[in-house]
């Protein structure tokens, strides 16, 4: 009798160890899998535009960082303002002395919920992203409608947008107020790729 | 007599303030090939003064030329600007070198695992320490 029992007990134990090391490795699968749907770029592209009757300006970064969470649909994104590239040495100093200051702000942010994610896949979608946009230190609420396009081994992101100087209280001084624009328009050009470490 | 003195005198200035100004406004960028170098440094010990303070490290090093040793783990090319990347112990961060046009044609010579020096403006961190209009010295 008590042989028989403690057989029953040892069948018992073995199957709730059966069920936790199931549970074990779904989890451990699902961490795998969840650690997989990271996208990211290093070396993404920015490029701004002012235009003006008096003057075009224009700037270029290629070394943006952004993060597409695939799972959450969540995306980040890091800039560096000294990495904007101006074809005037003068205008590349004016721009981080005096506008945007980056030695007081060295870096742009903009972290964001990509709205209707799951639709994205290998023809390029138009959709909207909603999050917070950080400039000068000033952080405004912003929606970007962006082309989306998922591969197996790639999102591409492409799109434009414009941002107002004043709302991220980018001073321009009288002198020069005529050669910028108020508006200036933002193109931007992401390659993620899956991220392994 | 004296009026002429005068005129010639102000033409004289504005001429020579037209010509500052135009220079000034047409100021080249720095030539990082040609300029020497702020400061010599190892990937490893300038990203782990990136990771471990980031404020201080941005006043040392942004803008400057830096002079960075390090072992290359990655030779990518994108746009037909060479990237390369430089090891370090950190498990997220490297040392990201953005190549010049020139400095490009030269990347090919080098392989993964090879030891490189690059010079390039430091512009900050972000996962990793980036250098812009990079050249490498050998």
């Amino acid at each position: 009798m008590l042989f028989l029992l403690s057989l029953k007990l040892l069948i018992k134990i073995e199957l709730t160890m059966k069920l936790l090391i199931t549970i074990f490795c779904c989890f451990l699968f699902v961490t795998m899998c969840n650690s997989q749907e990271r996208y990211l770029t290093k070396s993404g592209a920015i490029n701004f535009f002012s235009k003006t009757a008096m003057e075009d300006i224009t700037a270029d970064n290629s070394q943006v960082l952004s993060i597409v969470d695939a799972s959450s649909g969540k995306m980040a994104i890091s800039i560096l303002m000294k990495s904007f590239l101006f074809k005037k040495a003068l205008m590349q100093e004016h721009f981080n002395e005096n506008y945007v200051e980056s030695d007081k702000y060295p870096k742009a942010t903009f972290k964001g919920d990509i709205l209707n994610f799951d639709a994205v896949n290998e023809t390029a979608s138009m959709l909207k992203v909603k999050g917070i946009l950080t400039i000068h230190g000033v952080s405004k609420e912003i929606i970007i409608e962006a082309n989306f396009t998922k591969t197996n081994d790639a999102i591409l992101v492409v799109g434009e947008f414009l941002i107002n100087l004043a709302d991220f209280e980018v001073e321009i001084p009288a002198v020069v107020a005529k050669n910028i624009a108020k508006n200036i328009k933002v193109t931007f050009n992401f390659n993620h790729t899956p991220y392994k470490k | 007599m004296k009026t002429k003195k005068i005129i010639i005198g102000i033409l004289v200035l504005g001429i020579l303030s037209a010509f500052v100004a135009y220079k000034m406004y047409n100021k080249p960028h720095v030539n990082v090939g040609e300029a020497s170098a702020d400061i010599s440094i190892s990937a490893e010990k300038i990203l782990g003064d990136f990771s471990a303070d980031e404020m201080t490290a941005n006043l040392k090093y942004l803008e400057k030329i830096i002079e960075v040793k390090g072992v290359i783990s990655e030779l990518n090319i994108e746009k037909q600007k060479g990237i390369i990347t430089l090891k370090t112990t950190d498990d997220f961060g490297s040392v990201l070198c953005h190549l010049s046009e020139e400095a490009t044609k030269k990347m090919s010579v080098f392989q993964v695992g090879e030891i490189i020096t690059v010079k390039g403006i430091c512009t900050g961190y972000l996962m990793d320490v980036i250098l812009i209009k990079s050249e490498i010295i050998n």
